[in-house]
């Protein structure tokens, strides 16, 4: 059983057994059959051995008995004695052989051989030998002969005979057993094959048996195999008590089957769920599609517009943009020919359009084309006859271009041959048309824009103030040319402080304040004020506003060239000064001489000099308040001229003989008169005044005395009248400032010298109203040239 | 001429037409008092002051200073510049003189 149980688990266990079966059966019938050979040929052998030695046996007492025979036979032909003794011998060897052959004696032919041999031994040798022996001797021939006859010979020839049917039976025996012993090993071998088939056939049988029942279970589950795989349901068809690999196998198979099929619906309700998303999916897709095609429309037009977006040149000048539209327009539209015409001031570009077809198109815009599209506010096509050609027709595509307020801004019609116009649709046209709107629309943006800069700007080169806007970082935003005159400064938007710092520190003395006041005014949140002087010698006043731009701060400095104002006040501060010291110093005389001479005890002489300087002084109070007074009045165009033609030299005659009391005896007073007439249109107390002035001044600044000439002449129509001194000359800085009021040229020589600072400015007033002029030559420290310039009368005429 | 004709009566009075005649007077002689004009040819009142106040020697020199500038700025001025007094023009010649009166007797 428990063998069973073993190999029931395996089929290898089984072929195994099975093999091992047959080999022990095939080992028992090869040790049977080799065991039967042996046993049939022992036998075999032993018998022929027997017969062999009877044979033999035989064979020698055959071979002594006719030895006996024939020494018998020669004893008696020849006398022999030792013939007779060998016979007589041959007696007992015989005797012996045919004991030993009785001994061996089996068979009946055997006893009979024997018998026979015993008695023919016994007749020979006891017999007929010893008679024929005896007959011999006696000499008894005949008797001899006579027993030879008598049955002698015959009775050799008998027993020779039995030897030798007895040797021939033997051999024939000895034959009959080497047949059989032939036929016995066919038969065994032959039974050995019969063994062997049989065996075979057994095995055979088991295998065909253990082949069907490993093979219907293994063609089982083939089939099964093959039903899942073709997803049918299959049963394994297999005994339940199957404890070998295939029992394992079905078992496992079963398993598998059952886990497979669990997954198979796993799989199949996956299946479904996939396939109802791939409905989803497939849905989805159309839609996708449908979309793609969309999109794809929308690319094309899309791509046109971009092409004429492109196409439409980036510049921001009216005249470039519009023919880069109808260029490109008329191209993506394949027209032949186009006009863009622009509303608001009637500019045009056109695509293969004369300037007249230009105009009349104008013209046929407004008589209805204009109203239509107002109306409309969509393009249209209008198909017409050609005037002039033969034949056709010719398409005009109107597409009225809004702005952001949605009125028309501009009009761009599209002649067409072919109709090209056909593949587009309405929405295009209105979308090109947008495009278009847009940059026209940011044209006239830009334009405005660029108008109003340019106001602001020329509002800010205009002003007469140096303006820059700081970054809060410092950085310079804007200046205009006011400042870069001002300052010195060539850089521009986008200096960063320190630099531009660094230039301010350049142009202006005492830089360290003026930086200073820069930072401060950066930080702090009022703007303060300073005045800053230039190396140029401009006074700058400098002052800072905040300005907000969203959360922006910028500084606003403002620089404010107060240079004029700043001399003027300088001026009218030294005046007051001037005039006060003027006023005062003969003031100081005339009341200290008054109160020492109210005070004291004087004498007569010196209270006449002191008389004569208070009266002197109380004179030259009265001309500086003269003077004062005629500034006033001409600055404030109060002074009336009383102009008359009259003659020059007389005035000039009599103001010199004035003044020749103010000349010192070291000055020398020469009139030269060159012209032919000296008349001139004027107010004589004025011209008086003027020459007067310039006299004094001649007299007044050559403190060392010297030659003044005073010259009359004419040179280019005008009347000169030059008034020559060897003074103290001017120097080349206050030549400029010689003729404004107040100034004085500050110079330690003339300081004793008294003078308001009016007088030139006197005199250039009254020859401005003369419209005459003064005019100055001089070098510094060797004396001066004034020259009044009168214009030309026409009294002559 | 006035104040010399003020003064001259009560005190030794030199008188210099300019400021280089003045600084080669009071370089020879010993002062107690200058009286300078604000406006005087070649040199003004100022530049004298600072000639006198640089020579060690001279520095106890006392100065006063006359102008017709009487506004308080320019007064400022004359003063911080090393005038010890200052009078502005017009001025009594007598107020002068007991002006210096006091100043020379101050001591």
């Amino acid at each position: 059983m428990k063998i069973k149980s073993y190999l029931r688990k395996s089929i290898s266990r089984q072929f195994i057994a099975i093999l091992c079966f047959f080999i022990l059966l095939f080992l028992i019938g090869a040790i049977i059959l080799v065991y039967a050979q042996e046993q049939v040929n022992n036998n075999y052998v032993e018998t022929r051995n027997k017969l062999v030695h009877k044979s033999t046996m035989v064979s020698e007492l055959n071979n002594h008995l006719e030895k006996a025979m024939f020494d018998a036979r020669g004893y008696i032909a020849f006398n022999n004695q030792a013939m007779k003794k060998s016979s007589i011998d041959e007696k007992t060897t015989t005797a012996e052989l045919i004991s030993q052959f009785k001994e061996v004696a089996t068979t009946g032919d055997d006893y009979f051989l024997v018998t026979e041999l015993v008695n023919f031994h016994q007749y020979y040798f006891n017999g007929i030998l010893q008679e024929a022996i005896h007959y011999f001797e006696e000499g008894n021939m005949e008797a001899v002969t006579k027993i030879a006859t008598d049955g002698g010979t015959d009775r050799i020839n008998t027993i020779k005979k039995d030897i030798n049917d007895y040797l021939q039976s033997t051999n024939d025996l000895l034959n009959n057993k080497l047949d059989k012993l032939k036929h016995d090993m066919k038969i065994l071998q032959f039974l050995f094959l019969t063994y062997i088939f049989i065996l075979l056939f057994v095995i055979y049988l088991i295998e065909r048996n253990m082949v069907k029942r490993i093979g219907n279970p293994l063609a089982n589950f083939a089939k099964a195999a093959n039903e899942i795989a073709k997803g049918n349901h299959a049963e394994i068809l297999i005994e339940r008590k199957r404890e070998d690999e295939l029992g394992v196998l079905s078992v496992a198979f079963a398993y598998m089957y059952t886990s497979i099929e669990e997954k198979k619906q796993d799989l199949t309700s996956q299946n479904e769920e996939l396939i109802a998303q791939q409905n989803e999916l497939q849905v989805q897709k159309v839609e996708l599609e449908r979309a793609l095609e969309t999109v794809k429309q929308n690319e094309e037009t899309l791509q046109r517009r971009n092409s004429l977006i492109k196409g439409i040149s980036n510049s921001l000048y009216k005249k470039e943009v519009l023919d880069s539209i109808i260029v490109n327009l008329s191209a993506i539209l394949r027209a032949d020919r186009g006009i863009i015409l622009v509303m608001e001031d009637h500019s045009y570009a056109s695509y293969s359009i004369s300037e007249e077809s230009a105009n009349q198109f104008r013209a046929d815009l407004y008589q209805g084309m204009l109203e239509r599209l107002k109306k409309d506010e969509v393009p249209f096509i209008l198909t017409r006859e050609l005037v002039l050609a033969e034949k056709g027709y010719v398409h005009d595509l109107y597409i009225p271009v809004f702005n952001a307020e949605k009125s028309i801004i501009a009009v761009i019609m599209l002649s067409s041959f072919s109709n090209a116009f056909s593949n587009f649709d309405q929405e295009e046209f209105i979308s090109l048309a947008k495009q278009i709107g847009i940059s026209l629309d940011k044209i006239q943006l830009f334009e405005q824009t660029e108008r109003d800069r340019e106001l602001n700007r020329d509002i800010l080169n205009t002003i007469q103030e140096g303006i820059q806007l700081i970054s809060e970082t410092g950085e310079i935003v804007l200046i205009n040319e006011k400042f870069t005159s001002l300052v010195g400064m060539q850089k521009g938007p986008g200096c960063a402080l320190d630099e531009w710092l660094k230039v301010l520190e350049n142009q202006f003395l005492d830089p360290e304040s003026l930086i200073q006041f820069m930072k401060a005014s950066l930080k702090a949140k009022q703007g303060k004020s300073f005045i800053a002087f230039s190396k140029e010698g401009k006074v700058i006043n400098i002052y800072m506003e905040e300005l907000y731009r969203g959360t922006k701060k910028f500084g606003l400095f403002v620089y404010r060239d107060i240079t004029k104002e700043y001399e003027v006040d300088k001026m009218k501060s030294e005046f007051v000064s001037t005039v006060s010291h003027e006023l005062r110093t003969p003031l100081a005389s005339i009341l200290g001489f008054t109160e020492l001479m109210i005070n004291r005890e004087l004498k007569i002489e010196k209270q006449k000099k002191y008389l004569h300087t208070i009266y002197g002084e109380a004179k030259r109070l009265t001309s500086l308040i003269d003077d004062f007074l005629d500034v006033q009045r001409m600055e404030a165009g109060k002074q009336g001229y009383e102009k008359k033609f009259m003659e020059l030299m007389p005035i000039v005659e009599s103001v010199k003989d004035k003044l020749k009391v103010n000349a010192t005896k070291a000055h020398t007073i020469e009139i030269v008169n060159m012209a032919k007439e000296d008349i001139i249109l004027g107010d004589k107390g004025k011209v008086e005044q003027a020459i007067t002035n310039l006299l004094s001044n001649a007299i007044k600044y050559s403190p060392a005395g010297g030659r003044i000439e005073i010259k009359l002449y004419k040179e280019d129509h005008h009347l000169k009248l030059a008034f020559k001194d060897e003074g103290l000359g001017i120097p080349e800085t206050a030549m400029d400032k010689l003729f404004s009021k107040f100034y004085r040229v500050d110079n330690s020589d003339r300081r004793s010298i008294g003078g308001t600072g009016l007088g030139l400015a006197i005199v250039q007033k009254i020859m401005h109203a003369h419209e005459g002029e003064v005019q100055v030559e001089s070098e510094f420290g060797k004396g001066s040239i004034f020259t009044l310039i009168f214009p030309a009368t026409n009294h002559d005429k | 001429m006035l104040i010399v004709d003020t003064l001259e009566a009560e005190y030794l009075v030199d008188e210099a037409q300019d400021g280089g005649q003045a600084l080669k007077l009071i370089e020879k002689n010993q002062y107690d008092l200058l009286i300078l004009d604000y406006m005087m040819p070649i040199m003004t009142g100022l530049e004298i002051i600072e000639k006198v106040r640089s020579n060690v020697e001279k520095q106890n020199i006392k100065i006063m200073m006359l102008s017709a500038k009487s506004q308080s700025h320019e007064r400022e001025d004359i003063l911080t510049a090393g005038a010890d007094y200052f009078m502005a023009k017009p001025f009594s010649p007598l107020a002068l003189l007991n002006k210096v009166g006091d100043i020379l007797h101050e001591d």
